[in-house]
């Protein structure tokens, strides 16, 4: 567990490198975007409960960020596919 | 046996007051995101055609540069957490040079970000060019800003840690310069995919 941001940082960097080849290599679609937005969900949950450090606090501060990052992603999602 | 929702924090890490700064500027940002999002969806090939301009291995290693920058911050605070008395300056000493990395993170940001509008100016391109360019402005723009900001603030939170100022007791300064940099991250997070690669 002592290592928990070094994988955090690992996790971070390999979904941004998936997210960058998606865009470069144009394989970028329809359906990889709704995988692009669940990988950025995903990052944005990491740095707020790891980095920011809000898994160790009360719920009802720590699930800010998350409810916040939630309806962005799926607000985006609904301009894309509706 | 207390519950481990007993165990944790009632309050956030730093000072109350920068929460308040944190929550409003990821519901500005958020109401932009949106806007963008529902806006590209009246012209799609516009806003395809424009993000064409946009360069995205930069936008890629400004992500990394940022998360990076996160984790060297996070470091620090991580010290701060386990400090004792007996170790406070070096403590403080070892924090302070996870934020020279972190600072150093911060700078590059702003010089790849600037060479960035210094293309797209070059090109003629302004907020009034059309929706796309209208939207990526303020939000690269807005979001450079708060960078600056944040940088300035690890630089104070660096100038303290040289002066071991921080304590056991109180090193709440340190963890409020940090969260708003995390939120600086957590912003460009969004940012990336949704301007630089979603079309």
């Amino acid at each position: 567990m002592k290592k928990i941001l070094e994988i955090v940082w690992i996790v971070l960097v390999l979904l941004t490198i998936f997210a960058y080849l998606l865009g470069y290599l144009e394989l970028i679609d329809t359906s990889l975007v709704a995988v692009l937005l669940g990988t950025t969900f995903i990052k944005g949950a990491l740095v707020s409960d790891c980095f920011m450090g809000l898994r160790n606090v009360a719920l009802r501060y720590r699930i800010i960020p998350i409810i916040w990052l939630f309806f962005v992603i799926i607000l985006i999602a609904i301009a894309y596919y509706f | 046996m207390p519950s481990v929702e007993a165990l944790k924090e009632k309050y956030p890490p730093g000072d109350f007051g920068v929460w308040i700064i944190i929550y409003v500027e990821l519901l500005t940002f958020g109401l932009f995101f949106v806007g963008y999002a529902f806006s590209r969806r009246e012209n799609i090939e516009m806003f395809n055609s424009s993000q064409l301009m946009l360069n995205q291995t930069s936008g890629f290693i400004n992500t990394f540069i940022l998360i990076t920058s996160s984790y060297f911050v996070a470091k620090g605070v991580a010290l701060m957490r386990t400090m004792r008395e007996q170790n406070q300056a070096a403590a403080n000493a070892e924090a302070s040079r996870w934020l020279k990395f972190a600072i150093a993170c911060g700078v590059a940001f702003l010089f790849i970000k600037f060479s960035e509008f210094y293309y797209i100016f070059g090109e003629g391109i302004t907020l009034s060019t059309n929706k796309f360019f209208m939207f990526y402005l303020l939000l690269t723009m807005f979001h450079f800003m708060h960078v600056f900001l944040g940088t300035i603030i690890l630089f104070n939170v660096h100038q303290r840690t040289k002066a071991a100022a921080y304590t056991p007791e109180d090193y709440r300064g340190f963890e409020s310069g940090a969260s708003y940099w995390h939120m600086v991250d957590l912003l460009w997070i969004v940012l990336f995919p949704l301007v630089y690669i979603i079309r």
